[in-house]
């Protein structure tokens, strides 16, 4: 291009242009607004930290939405079983979890009732859900290499992208659910309240482990193998397919001490033993199946990890660029 | 604080080297820290082994209707500015406040998804910048046109060429309505058509006194742009002022050139004078006349007399010559007077013609001599850069008898 050729070009826009005042700099969605970074400013408090995060995701909330819409999309795009993939995981777990009961029966001798299956269900779909979402948000970070270093924004943004698309799926898995209990015995109860309660603190507690795990995986590489191996293990060590009680008194408490547990143990009660949360509960043989305390034990970790995990992410994100 | 829309006050930043944390045994004590202080305050004060200053106390600011070019050589910190600029890192010292929201034309499609389609992608890319659902849909029509892909909006962008991406990503930033524009070598988008159409829509922007901070090798460009310009050569500014000045001492072009050993040269130039009226016509010819003197010393055999021709625009050198060149050796002592035929056949623009002298054996500098400057009219109706003496002939009819003498409109 010529400069002569430049020349008219500019001079033809002032006429179009030339009274335009400059935009007032307020009051427009997803302004960044003010900026500094001064040298010898105190060091902000806790509350400050987790405001600002709180402000900037708020700021950033278009961004969030139109990432998890292309997590989905691309999940369900030039894909062969589509939605189906939403169905294929619980599924699985719910099919070996009944498998390895059916083994257990043939020892015990108790047999393997529909209230059993029902409570594989019950609690697959909440395992899967917090399975997908480690696996997707611990790459969260390091898979979207380009927009990290090159573009300013709210960094917890991508974990939580990811955390929600696999919410989407657990809720079409969650509507399958629905319709399928009333076939496993399962009626409507008050206790049903407790679900929302429930499925927050695992929302919450998800979230808190997203955070941490993506941020840890950017400044180190090898956590997602670590985080790979746990949770192909975790099956294990997490009351999906069998119940604490039946491991006996004192490896089932120890059993309920992995934060997930009193959750998903919390669902089974309320939706197929329709107990009340509120009160303890202890198996004909002297057991403990449930005490309130496990819920504030489990409340205590989603809220309390939130906080930790979000000041963390907080306050490395601003070198994430540098480190990635 | 002061009414600037981009204010950089005495900023440091340090980066690493290498990699930093390598095995998991420092995960925790890392997160550890980091929960404690804030990352880009650690150390703060000194360099450690594997660190470096990428930027040493850079300040500049930018008001609203003002644009600041920032050049350098590769690796100066010009790219640090801009991602301090737009916040992807924080400075380890200084501060640096941006106000409104910043429009940044560095990695126009980033977010954009392969798999997605045109429209879907800008909807996502549009997010990534801060823009809204509903601006987005008010603008969406505007941006397809712009990138001149309406055809193709409902096909994902993997089948794009890289053009067409290139150039919706670039129509989606230039949709952004900023309150600060930032600009890293995106001008070369697209082909000419669209890189004219992009600078016009940067142009129109600055028109609405938004200001701009641009980065560009493309010096030409930031002539044209910007109010003033720094110069960062390894992290500092070196030089400060409007772009012409900032361009001329980038190139090397200034009396002051660092290279240049005053009083150790053979030759000295005492007096340069142009024979030339106020305005040259392109492709006139104009005599430069300098006079000097010769001392008897060891390198007067290698040193020669030139002449460098820069625009003052770009501070590009279009032109230049000297007594080696041409064959003619400077006197082995004593005062010489040198006349210089030049005609500019170059384009309408003010030109600075340097008188030096220089060293042809180490290739350098060793005299800044005086300089002046030329002001050269549009002669004759063309566009290019350089004036190529066109001789037109053209004949009537069949066979006609129109005389075929030679147009030459040239002085």
């Amino acid at each position: 291009m010529t400069p002569a050729a430049n020349g008219r070009a500019i001079a033809a826009e002032p006429e179009e242009h030339g009274s335009a005042a400059p935009a007032p700099p307020s009051g427009r969605p997803g302004e960044i607004a003010y900026e500094s970074f001064v040298d010898d400013e105190p060091s902000p408090t806790y509350a400050e930290d987790l405001r600002e995060a709180a402000t900037e995701l708020w700021r950033f909330r278009e961004m969030l939405y139109q990432l998890t819409l292309r997590d989905i999309r691309i999940r369900y795009k030039q894909a062969v079983i589509g939605f189906g993939w939403a169905l294929l995981m619980p599924a699985l777990v719910v099919l070996s979890g009944c498998l390895v009961r059916y083994a257990m029966t043939r020892k015990s001798g108790a047999p393997l009732d529909l209230a059993g299956i029902a409570s594989i269900a019950v609690k697959a779909l909440p395992w899967s859900f917090f399975v997908g979402t480690i696996t997707f948000a611990t790459q969260s970070l390091t898979g979207n290499l380009q927009l990290v270093s090159k573009v300013y924004f709210p960094r917890a943004v991508l974990p939580l992208a990811a955390t929600l698309g696999q919410a989407f799926d657990a809720a079409i898995g969650a509507l399958v659910l629905v319709l399928v209990l009333p076939f496993l015995d399962v009626h409507l109860s008050v206790q049903l309240l407790w679900v929302p309660v429930l499925l927050l603190l695992l929302f919450l507690l998800t979230v808190a482990a997203s955070l941490f795990l993506s941020c840890a995986n950017l400044f180190f590489r090898d956590v997602k193998y670590i985080v790979q191996v746990m949770l192909t293990f975790g099956i294990f060590f997490t009351p999906v397919f069998f119940d604490p009680a039946m491991m006996g008194q004192r490896l089932g408490r120890l059993i309920m001490l992995n934060p997930l547990s009193p959750l998903l143990e919390g669902l089974r009660l309320a939706i197929v033993d329709r107990h009340d949360l509120l009160l303890p509960l202890v198996a004909p043989d002297g057991v403990v199946v449930w005490s309130p305390g496990y819920l504030v034990y489990a409340a205590l970790w989603a809220i309390l990890g939130l906080v930790a995990s979000a000041m963390i992410f907080h306050r490395s994100e601003f070198v994430f660029a540098e480190y990635i | 604080m002061s009414d600037a829309s981009v204010s950089f006050r005495h900023v440091w930043k340090k980066f690493r080297y290498g990699e930093v944390h390598n095995s998991l045994r420092d995960l925790l004590p890392a997160l550890g820290r980091r929960l404690i202080r804030r990352a880009s305050r650690d150390d703060a004060r000194d360099l450690q082994s594997g660190d470096f200053w990428a930027l040493r106390d850079v300040s500049f600011e930018v008001r609203p209707g003002e644009a600041i070019g920032i050049i350098g050589p590769n690796g100066a910190g010009k790219s640090t500015v801009l991602k301090l600029l737009t916040r992807i890192v924080r400075p380890t010292r200084g501060g640096c406040t941006v106000r409104g929201r910043i429009g940044a034309l560095i990695e126009l499609s980033a977010g954009f998804h392969p798999d997605l389609t045109g429209r879907e992608n800008i909807y996502l890319q549009g997010s990534i910048m801060g823009m809204h659902r509903a601006e987005i849909a008010a603008k969406f029509d505007e941006i397809v046109e712009f990138a001149g892909i309406p055809d193709f909006i409902d096909t994902p962008v993997k089948r794009y060429s890289s053009g067409m991406h290139a150039r919706l990503g670039f129509a989606i930033a230039a949709h952004l309505d900023p309150d600060v524009l930032i600009i890293d070598e995106v001008l070369a988008v697209g082909d000419a058509a669209f890189q004219q159409k992009a600078f016009g829509r940067i142009a129109e922007m600055r028109e609405q006194q938004v200001p701009l901070v641009v980065v560009s090798h493309q010096l030409d460009r930031i002539a044209q742009l910007c109010t003033k310009a720094i110069l960062l050569n390894r992290g500092r500014v070196v030089h400060g002022g409007t772009p012409a000045e900032t361009i001329a001492a980038y190139v090397g072009n200034s009396s002051s050139t660092a290279d240049a050993i005053a009083g150790d040269s053979a030759t000295r130039i005492e007096s340069m004078v142009l024979r030339a009226p106020a305005q040259v016509p392109s492709g006139g010819v104009i005599t430069v006349v300098i006079t000097g003197t010769v001392r008897p010393h060891w390198t007067g055999t290698r040193e020669s007399v030139m002449l460098r021709v820069a625009s003052v625009e770009t501070g590009i050198t279009v032109f230049s010559t000297d007594t080696a060149l041409n064959g003619i050796a400077l006197p082995y002592s004593g005062a010489f007077t040198l006349e210089v035929d030049l005609q500019l056949n170059v384009p309408s623009n003010v030109y600075t013609i340097q008188s030096l002298v220089w060293d042809t054996l180490t290739s350098r500098e060793v005299f800044p001599g005086p300089s002046a400057q030329v002001n050269v009219a549009e002669g004759l109706a063309f566009v290019g850069s350089v004036q190529m003496n066109p001789r037109l002939r053209l004949e009537h009819g069949e066979g006609a008898a129109a005389p075929t003498g030679d147009v030459t409109p040239l002085v």
